[in-house]
């Protein structure tokens, strides 16, 4: 008898502590995705930083959303379509004009003033 | 033309194109973020606790989120009174508030709206709120304008 509580204490720990680490595994997920979400309020601080009702009600939505088995990268293009991509922290790689455009104008001033130097 | 002169002239037609496509495109993107979510049908009345009939609110109506804690909600009040004494339908959303305090507020300040609903923070996310006051005007079930802040008079002039 003694035998059969001591097992049955063990399985309680171990079922216990389980529960515990998966619950602060998706809290901890959650917590680091808040983190690549930009409080629009104020612009610079993440929800997980921002203390504005923004921030607050955000936090709770995307809870929701998760709670109800709602994937991250489903919340987070959701988030996109309903904010725009300024809401998130990490954007996609297809903006190519704003990281040639400054090149581009370069190489335009570049012939400009090579061809103004070779008329002279 | 000098041939010299080409690679700039070049240079410069691809940056125009970038610019139209680029400007074309978040047009686009901004276009598709608009729309009104189907909680704002389905939330009854605070008051009459009936749920929205597209046909009651005709062609142009305003959704206006609002909160008894945000100051600037009492200062653009009266516009919304006077849009309410024009004729214009209203659907007010009260944004994450106390009842007691909204209840105070709408009995002590008047009440412009068409139809009242509170407003855990659902709707709100829908509708990409980011804080009160914040005013939709919306035509043909399309979202026409958006005001970020208290409205002004010269947001409301042309339907008074």
């Amino acid at each position: 008898m003694k035998i059969l509580k001591s097992i049955y204490n063990l399985f309680f720990v171990i079922f216990f502590s389980l529960f515990i680490n998966i619950a602060l595994a998706n809290v901890n997920q959650l917590n680091d995705y808040y983190k690549t979400i930009r409080c629009l309020v104020c612009e610079g601080q993440s929800i997980q930083e921002s203390d504005t009702e923004f921030a607050i009600n955000l936090k709770e939505q995307i809870q929701k959303k998760y709670d109800s088995g709602m994937d991250l990268k489903t919340i987070n293009q959701e988030l996109i379509n309903i904010y725009g991509e300024e809401i998130s922290f990490n954007p996609s790689n297809n903006h190519f004009i704003l990281w040639f455009l400054p090149l581009l104008i370069l190489v335009i001033i570049f012939f400009l003033v090579r061809n103004k130097y070779r008329k002279n | 033309m000098k041939k010299s002169l080409i690679l700039p002239f070049v240079g410069l037609a691809i940056l125009a194109i970038c610019t139209y496509f680029f400007i074309n495109k978040s047009e686009k993107e901004n276009k598709k973020n608009i729309a009104l979510p189907s909680l704002l049908f389905e939330t009854e009345d605070f008051y009459d606790k009936k749920t929205l009939n597209q046909k009651d609110l005709g062609k142009f109506y305003i959704v206006n989120f609002f909160a008894s804690w945000c100051k600037p909600c009492l200062a653009e009040h009266p516009l919304l009174m006077e849009l309410q004494s024009k004729g214009i339908k209203i659907i007010g959303i009260n944004f994450r508030d106390d009842e007691e305090n909204f209840v105070q507020w709408i009995n002590e300040h008047g009440n412009p709206f068409f139809h009242i609903i509170r407003d855990d923070g659902s709707i709100a996310y829908e509708m990409g709120l980011i804080g009160v006051p914040e005013t939709f005007f919306i035509e043909d079930s399309e979202i026409q304008k958006k005001v970020q802040g208290p409205l002004f008079y010269e947001d409301i002039e042309k339907y008074l």
